[in-house]
């Protein structure tokens, strides 16, 4: 028998692509933050902030196509999964892009030539990149409806929340001059930001998995660590 | 009587042997309690299960069903859906024998109602019809009788003599409980086919009701009904559930999403070929995780 709905089944296919294109922007939003970090770039900065508009803006809009698409389709099974999955990812993707936002505003505070000390500015670009790919598998596992891909970003991301505490074990170590002491507390904001950024992107992956099984399970329980779902 | 004898052998748990002399259906339904009851409302009981195992239906040499198990449950409404042809109308009404009323038409299997088995050696027909009732697609309320007469009709086929007071209470609460008795109260004794088509299916519901069924088979009772008369039949199934089992053929997925507790999807390979139960399980599983493929395409609207 022939498709039917097929109109519905495109729009549907266009939003799922819309919505994880999201992922795309902050991927590009981080990699600009994290340039603006370590160059100290108080212009690249300014510059993810006011393109977040578009990440805020793609949310709005596939968010309102996804409600139509619910009044008017009645959409059930997979197809109501997909586009549940999608609103909560949307709502992920906007975060992540506000998480690069409130990095890029405290950028300016510690001034053109901050006492940077370097092995923390390494330290933060490394949980940058390792967020960065964290990113690209949320993107992958989703298109590819892979739960052990998705499920896999939880090790992933235990490497970056390491590295967030490496951070703060360095921030505590980093001396008695008061100018340091607050370049280090806006980095520790920034690493923080950035761990942010990777729990989205698992959160993502936990979409993954209910859109494929039906069932929703957050993969680790962060009040009860090591209990896994 | 007949209908005496097959009364007792099904209801011995909620419907205890009349006493001579005493009358029959203000012992069967709870038609004491109209008086004492805010209108429109029904108390809750234990309504009956039905039960089919292994039932094959055929039309003369055509297998139109085959093999189907499932549990009907108690006071639950569940839908049955699949495309025309999968044989979910015939299933139905195999449930209360009226299949075999189709010349040349039988059955295979069993069918049990709470434990007794309805095609068991015996068992009159007419009995099982008037534990298990049926409201059709078109609302069919005789077209001559008066709104009264409609809903005191099973009265008088089945149980004999029954008094003016107690009939007059049983068609009250009949039509309170199809939600129609505000509307048709002062007009008792115009014709039936005079109400609009979602009054006339309420009546047929009062009908139903009116000789204290166990189950109510509905097929397709929405479908020649405007948006507001459907929302208003699905309202009463609700309460419906209260005192009796549902089961409903729907065309209308979305009608089995809003109206039903359980879902049994129906299909047929290629036509020709008899349908058979793909799938029952809980509406909201059906709906949100179906386990079948083929549930899936079906309730996705992706195949015909």
């Amino acid at each position: 028998m022939p498709e039917i709905r097929a109109e519905y089944q495109e729009e549907l296919k266009a939003l799922e692509g819309s919505a994880l294109g999201g992922l795309d922007l902050v991927s590009a939003a981080l990699s600009r933050t994290l340039e603006a970090i370590e160059h100290q770039d108080i212009e690249l900065a300014q510059i993810v902030v006011a393109d977040d508009d578009r990440i805020d803006g793609r949310y709005l809009e596939v968010h309102q196509a996804l409600i139509t698409l619910l009044a008017t389709q009645s959409p059930v099974a997979t197809d109501l999964r997909l586009i549940a999955a999608l609103l909560h990812t949307l709502k992920n993707i906007e975060r992540m892009g506000d998480q690069c936002v409130n990095i890029c505003k405290v950028i300016p505070m510690s001034g053109h030539e901050p006492p940077a000390d370097q092995e923390m500015v390494k330290l933060i670009l490394t949980m940058g990149t390792h967020t960065k790919a964290l990113i690209s598998q949320a993107k992958r596992a989703f298109e590819e409806r892979n739960v052990e891909m998705a499920r896999d970003m939880v090790e992933r991301d235990d490497v970056v929340d390491e590295l967030n505490r490496e951070c703060f074990q360095l921030a505590l170590a980093i001396g008695d001059d008061a100018d340091q002491r607050e370049w280090a507390m806006t980095m520790l904001l920034t690493a923080r930001a950035i761990e942010r950024i990777g729990d989205n992107a698992v959160d993502i992956g936990e979409q993954v998995a209910f859109v494929v099984t039906g069932l929703f399970r957050e993969f680790e329980d962060a009040s009860h660590p090591g209990a896994n779902a | 009587m007949e209908g005496r004898k097959l009364r007792g052998m099904f209801g011995s748990q909620t419907k205890p042997e009349t006493e001579e002399g005493q009358n029959t259906m203000s012992q069967a339904g709870p038609v004491t309690e109209t008086s004492s009851q805010a209108p429109g409302t029904v108390s809750a009981r234990r309504a009956k299960t039905l039960e089919a195992k292994g039932v094959n239906l055929y039309y003369g040499d055509f297998h139109a069903v085959e093999n189907v198990t499932m549990t009907i449950e108690p006071n639950k409404v569940t839908a049955l859906i699949g495309s025309s042809g999968c044989g979910k109308t015939t299933f139905l009404r195999s449930l209360n024998r009226m299949h075999e009323l189709t010349p040349g038409a039988s059955v295979k299997g069993d069918i049990y109602l709470d434990g007794e088995d309805i095609y068991g050696g015996g068992v009159d027909p007419v009995a099982v019809r008037r534990l298990v009732g049926m409201v059709f697609q078109q609302p069919n309320p005789f077209p001559t009788m008066s709104i009264y007469d409609n809903v005191a009709a099973g009265l008088n086929f089945n149980a004999g003599k029954v008094s003016k007071g107690d009939k007059d209470a049983v068609v009250e609460k009949s039509l309170r409980g199809a939600h129609l008795w505000d509307e048709v109260k002062d007009r008792l004794d115009r014709p039936g086919s005079g109400l609009s088509g979602g009054q006339q299916q309420r009546l047929c519901i009062a009908r139903a009701t009116a000789v204290s069924p166990e189950v109510l088979l509905m097929d397709e009772p929405c479908s020649a009904l405007d948006p507001v008369a459907t929302l208003a039949i699905e309202d009463l199934i609700a309460e419906l559930k209260k005192e009796y089992t549902i089961a409903i053929v729907t065309h209308n997925m979305q009608q089995a999403a809003r109206a039903s507790d359980n879902t049994a999807f129906f299909n047929l390979d290629e036509s020709g070929k008899p349908g058979h139960l793909v799938e029952i399980g809980t509406t909201e599983d059906i709906f949100t995780r179906p386990k079948q493929k083929e549930t899936e395409d079906y309730v996705s609207g992706r195949f015909g």
